[in-house]
C-alpha cells in the first residue's frame, strides 16, 4: 500500500522509538545492579571528600587551568603575530611550533617538562611551573591558529584607516586590529578553556603532595582510601562539569552577541 | 572658540596649505599595468576631482598619494614630503593628509567620539580632554554632535561617512583625499556628506576627489581630472570638461554617467 510523506514519516519515528526502548531494555538487564551500585553509584560513602574537594581538588584545578590558560594566551597572541610577520623566518618558526605542539599527546609535554627538562638543566620545579609551561605550551599552539583566523577576520580597511591616520602598525595592530579580533575570537577562546580545564588533569604523572591534588587525581585519591569504588571518580567528573557546562553557556552568549553587533 | 588655536599647530602657519606634485607615476600588479605616468598637481587650497570609468586606475592614484599603495615609478611630493622616497617618514606624513574611504571604514568597537580621538591620542599625543573638545568640534562640524555616543553600526551609512570625515578632520590634515565617499550610500544620504565636502572646500581645505558625482564636480571642483586606462585623458576647468569636453573617450564616459539610461546602439 502506497503510503503519504506524512504516514511514512510516522511509522519511522514509531521503528526508532521502538529500537530505542529496546536496547535500553536489554541494557538494563544486562547490568550488574548489585556491583554497580556498591562500586560506582555509592553515594553513601563520600561524604570524606567534602569539604576538601573544593579547597584542594577543585581549588587546584581552577589555578592550574588559569595559569596554562595565561601562558598559552600570550604565547599564542605572539605565535598568531609571528604566523602573520612578513618575515619568512618568524612564519616558518610559528609553523613549526603549532605543528609540532598540536600533533603530539599533551600528556608527552607534560612528562617532558616534569622530568626531562628538570633533568637534563638540573633544576627543580614547582609542579605549578609545569603545569604552567606544560598546559600553556600546548595551549599556545591552538590558541595560536584561533587568533590568527580572528586577526585575518577583522576587515583590511581597518588597518588602511588606522594607517592612514598615522599609526604606525604596531600601533594599528594593538589599538584597532586586536581588540576587535578578540571580539570575534572570544567564543573560541571560551571552547579552549573548557579543553584546558580537562587537560590540567594530565599532571597526574607527576607524583604530587595532597595539597596539589586538581580534580582526577582528587577522585582516583578516593578510589583508594574510601572504599566506593569508582564512585569517587564520578564525583570528581560531577565537578569538571560544574566548571565547564557554564563557560560553554557563556560561548554561545559571546556567539549571539557577536552575531548582532560588532562592538 | 579653539578654532585658531587648532590652526595654529599646522607646520607652515598657513591652513589646510599642503599641495601635491605627481610626476610620471607608474603602478603594476604583476604584468597589469594600472597606472601609465600620471602627472598631476594639486595646488593648496584647490579642489580637484578625478572622474573616469571604474578600472582607470583614479582610487589606486589616490591611494598612492599616502601610500596605501607603494608606486613602482615615479615621484608624489606631498606637503614637504617626498613620499616615493624610501627614507620618508610615512606615519609623520601621513597625519598631514586626510583620507575618507568608500566604505567609511569607521572602528566599529568605538564610538563616533572616539573614533574621532582615538589617533589624536594615540599618534599626536594631545591630552585626552583636549582630543575631546576638538573631535566635538569636527562632530558638530558634519553636524553630528548631538551623536557623539553612538557606536557606528547605530548610524546611516551617511552618518557613518561624516563621522569618518570628522575623524580625519581632528587630525588637523592639510589635504584631504576622498575615495568615492558618496559610492556607498542610499542615495537619501549623499546629499548630507556633499553638502560637508562642500563646505570643506569653501573654508580653503586642499582636497582630492575621486568621484562618479558629476554635480558635485562641477560645482565645487576647480579643477577636473578624467582618467581612463591609466591615463589622464584631459584635464581642465569643471566646465571645460565636464560641459565641453574635447576628447571623445570623456564625450562617451560622461554621455553614460549624466544618461544612465543611454543604451549604446551601433552606428
Amino acid at each position: 500500500m502506497a503510503m503519504t510523506a506524512r504516514q511514512r514519516a510516522r511509522v519511522s519515528l514509531y521503528v526508532q522509538a521502538g529500537i530505542f526502548v529496546v536496547a535500553m531494555a536489554a541494557l538494563i538487564l544486562a547490568t550488574d545492579w548489585k556491583t554497580l551500585t556498591t562500586n560506582v553509584f555509592n553515594f553513601g560513602k563520600i561524604g570524606p571528600m567534602f569539604p576538601d574537594i573544593f579547597f584542594s581538588g577543585l581549588k587546584n584545578t581552577l589555578i592550574y587551568t588559569f595559569l596554562g590558560f595565561i601562558v598559552g594566551l600570550s604565547g599564542g597572541l605572539l605565535l598568531a603575530l609571528m604566523k602573520l610577520s612578513s618575515f619568512p623566518l618568524y612564519r616558518w618558526i610559528a609553523t613549526g611550533y603549532i605543528e609540532f605542539f598540536r600533533g603530539i599527546p599533551a600528556l608527552l609535554v607534560f612528562i617532558a617538562f616534569g622530568y626531562g627538562v628538570p633533568l637534563a638543566f638540573g633544576v627543580q620545579w614547582n609542579v605549578a611551573v609545569v603545569v604552567m609551561v606544560s598546559l600553556g605550551m600546548v595551549a599556545a599552539a591552538y590558541i595560536a591558529e584561533t587568533l590568527r583566523a580572528g586577526l585575518q577576520a577583522v576587515p583590511k580597511g581597518q588597518t588602511e584607516a588606522a594607517r592612514s591616520l598615522g599609526m604606525p602598525q604596531w600601533r594599528a595592530m594593538v589599538t584597532i586590529v586586536i581588540p576587535q579580533a578578540f571580539r570575534i575570537v572570544l567564543p573560541p577562546l571560551t571552547n579552549e578553556v573548557i579543553l584546558l580545564t580537562k587537560d590540567s588533569s594530565l599532571i597526574y604523572v607527576l607524583g604530587l603532595t595532597a595539597a596539589q591534588y586538581e580534580l582526577t587525581k582528587f577522585g582516583r585519591d578516593g578510589i583508594s582510601s574510601l572504599g566506593a569504588g569508582l564512585t569517587p571518580l564520578l564525583v570528581a567528573g560531577a565537578f569538571y562539569l560544574v566548571v565547564t557546562i557554564p563557560l560553554s553557556l557563556l560561548a554561545r552568549k559571546f556567539e549571539s552577541r557577536s552575531a548582532r553587533t560588532k562592538r | 572658540m579653539n578654532d585658531v588655536e587648532i590652526h595654529s599647530r599646522t607646520q607652515s602657519g598657513r591652513v589646510h596649505a599642503a599641495g601635491v606634485a605627481i610626476k610620471d607615476l607608474r603602478k603594476s600588479y604583476g604584468s597589469n599595468e594600472v597606472l601609465k605616468g600620471i602627472s598631476l598637481d594639486v595646488a593648496p587650497g584647490e579642489v580637484v576631482c578625478l572622474i573616469g570609468p571604474s578600472g582607470s586606475g583614479k582610487s589606486t592614484l589616490l591611494r598612492c598619494v599616502n601610500l596605501l599603495e607603494q608606486p613602482n615609478e615615479g615621484s608624489i611630493h606631498v606637503g614637504g614630503f617626498d613620499a616615493t622616497d624610501a627614507d620618508v617618514d610615512i606615519d609623520k606624513m601621513r597625519r598631514k593628509v586626510g583620507m575618507v574611504f568608500q566604505q567609511f571604514n569607521l572602528f566599529p568597537h568605538l564610538n563616533a567620539l572616539r573614533n574621532c580621538t582615538i589617533a589624536q591620542t594615540k599618534v599626536l599625543k594631545r591630552p585626552q580632554a583636549e582630543a575631546d573638545k576638538i573631535a566635538r568640534a569636527n562632530l558638530e562640524r558634519v553636524g553630528l554632535g548631538h551623536l557623539a555616543d553612538r557606536f557606528p553600526d547605530q548610524l546611516s551609512g551617511g552618518q557613518q561617512q561624516r563621522v569618518a570625515i570628522a575623524r580625519a578632520l581632528s587630525m588637523d590634515p592639510e589635504l584631504m583625499l576622498f575615495d568615492e565617499p558618496t559610492s556607498a550610500l542610499d542615495p537619501e544620504t549623499v546629499g548630507d556628506v556633499l553638502s560637508v565636502m562642500r563646505n570643506l572646500a569653501k573654508e580653503g581645505m586642499t582636497m582630492l576627489v575621486v568621484t562618479h558625482e558629476m554635480g558635485f564636480a562641477r560645482e565645487v571642483a576647480d579643477r577636473v581630472v578624467f582618467m581612463d586606462g591609466g591615463v589622464v585623458v584631459e584635464e581642465g576647468s569643471a566646465e571645460q570638461v565636464v560641459g565641453s569636453p574635447t576628447q571623445g573617450r570623456t564625450k562617451e564616459f560622461l554621455r553614460r554617467v549624466l544618461d544612465p539610461t543611454h543604451i549604446e546602439i551601433a552606428e
